[in-house]
């Protein structure tokens, strides 16, 4: 399972937010050019519809495919009052063959996108991904190299954890706490329920870039 | 890269039954040829069948394959196989992929295999003779063994070695008399896009095809 928190900023903010996140976390900015592959079930296969995502990292020299199932959120009173969503993530590494094999076996292309932007990789009470990315779409079918992006202004921003029964508490805790970090730049909460932009963020940003951002924190 | 590794499977001789005496003798011919006993191993393959939402037993989906084979390799826990025999398309892929699969609910393992024996070391070869049962009972369904040619990945290359080898263990189990013999059935690797250079994609696929050959033993003995 993993622990997940989503966000919006505007373009101009995403270099005060990198300046943050950079002072932060002290991670090294990995860059992020995955094309994401969301597949649904066709008709009268499996017990309910489902659907899969095929994620091909463009970001190294080979590129590499993994296979993610985003499962339902947890659910009840608890889970309602945090303000983190908590949810099933099952992931397998594939082999390059791997959209021919969903197609295959009865798997239909429902939407792909290109998402570009940059990520950063920490241990703050948790082992945290921040990731702020532009969603890009593609107007022929796999044209990754012509794809435009779909909210030209704004990033999205999104913060995961790997978490497990016995301690997603603690982590919903430890991104709860980085979250306060990023407050004045943006918004995080679960995702769907997005909050939009902070009336803040022009000043924070304005501050970080002076100030040389993560620096003075 | 791995190296190169033949399958070969137990054909019993018209009207013979199949006993676990052939894989005692078996592995007495192994020791007889100098092999030393190297500890234990095990592969699994698992059947899986479509699910339909209207759960219509029986009732075949024209657009999707009647099944697929998972196929969980002894030497490398980490990794798992999908195989679509009707497309010829091997998926290679993490351990994790069963889980997946149990979250997609489109296909379920309806039957579960084990091929698991004993390890020989010879040499340059090694050599792994074991019986394939059920996962949840001691019917044994075929017998069958690796051997494995650790200085080689080419298939082409070690052609000739194998055969060689392949001979030598041919002539030591006649002596043994058996009712039956072993038999090297190639897969069509490049039908299925693998190359010359062995991997453990051509051993999940060598399980697929050494397994339909002792289904096939199975039913045509009844």
């Amino acid at each position: 399972m993993e622990c997940v928190v989503q966000g919006i900023i505007e373009n101009q903010h995403v270099g005060a937010l990198e300046l943050l996140l950079q002072g932060l976390s002290g991670a090294p900015k990995e860059r992020v050019r995955v094309h994401e592959l969301c597949l649904k079930s066709g008709p009268n296969l499996g017990v309910a519809p489902s659907e899969v995502r095929l994620l091909c990292d463009l970001a190294q020299p080979t590129p590499s495919w993994t296979i993610r199932h985003v499962g339902g959120a947890m659910r009840g009173a608890g889970a309602e009052q945090i303000s983190v969503l908590v949810r099933s993530i099952v992931e397998s590494k594939a082999s390059k063959n791997v959209l021919h094999y969903f197609y295959t076996i009865g798997y239909k292309l429902d939407h792909e996108l290109l998402k570009i932007g940059f990520a950063f990789r920490f241990h703050r009470g948790a082992q945290i991904t921040v990731t702020v990315t532009s969603a890009n779409k593609m107007a022929r079918l796999h044209a990754t190299d012509e794809a435009t992006a779909v909210t030209p202004a704004i990033q999205l921003v999104e913060i995961t954890a790997p978490a497990a029964a016995d301690n997603y508490n603690e982590v919903v805790s430890a991104v709860t706490a980085f979250c306060e970090y990023l407050a004045p730049l943006l918004h995080l909460s679960k995702p769907g329920h997005s909050t939009g932009i902070v009336a803040t963020a022009a000043a924070a940003a304005a501050s970080l870039m002076s100030s040389g951002g993560g620096k003075t924190l | 890269m791995p190296p190169i590794k033949w399958l070969m499977h137990w054909h019993p001789s018209p009207g013979a039954t199949l006993n676990s005496q052939i894989l005692t003798e078996a592995c007495a011919c192994a020791e007889a040829l100098g092999g030393t006993k190297d500890g234990r191993w095990k592969t699994s393959i698992f059947f899986y069948r479509p699910m339909t939402r209207d759960g219509a037993a029986g009732q075949q989906n024209p657009d999707v394959p009647r099944e697929l084979l998972g196929v969980a390799l002894h030497e490398r826990p980490g990794l798992y196989f999908s195989i679509v025999r009707a497309h010829h398309l091997v998926l290679q892929a993490d351990a994790a992929f069963p889980q997946v699969m149990e979250k997609l609910q489109s296909y379920r393992v309806r039957v579960a295999l084990n091929f698991e024996g004993i390890q020989y070391q010879m040499g340059d070869f090694c050599l792994r003779i074991g019986k394939c049962v059920p996962n949840n009972s001691e019917a044994l369904r075929g017998i069958m063994m690796e051997v494995e040619y650790y200085p080689l990945s080419s298939i082409e290359k070690s052609r000739a070695i194998m055969e060689d080898f392949f001979e030598v263990w041919q002539e030591t189990v006649a002596k043994k008399s058996l009712p039956g013999r072993f038999i090297h059935v190639e897969s069509n690797f490049s039908e299925y896009g693998l190359s010359d250079q062995y991997s453990f994609q051509h051993t999940a696929l060598q399980y697929a095809t050494c397994l339909q050959h002792l289904m096939a033993a199975v039913t045509a003995r009844g």
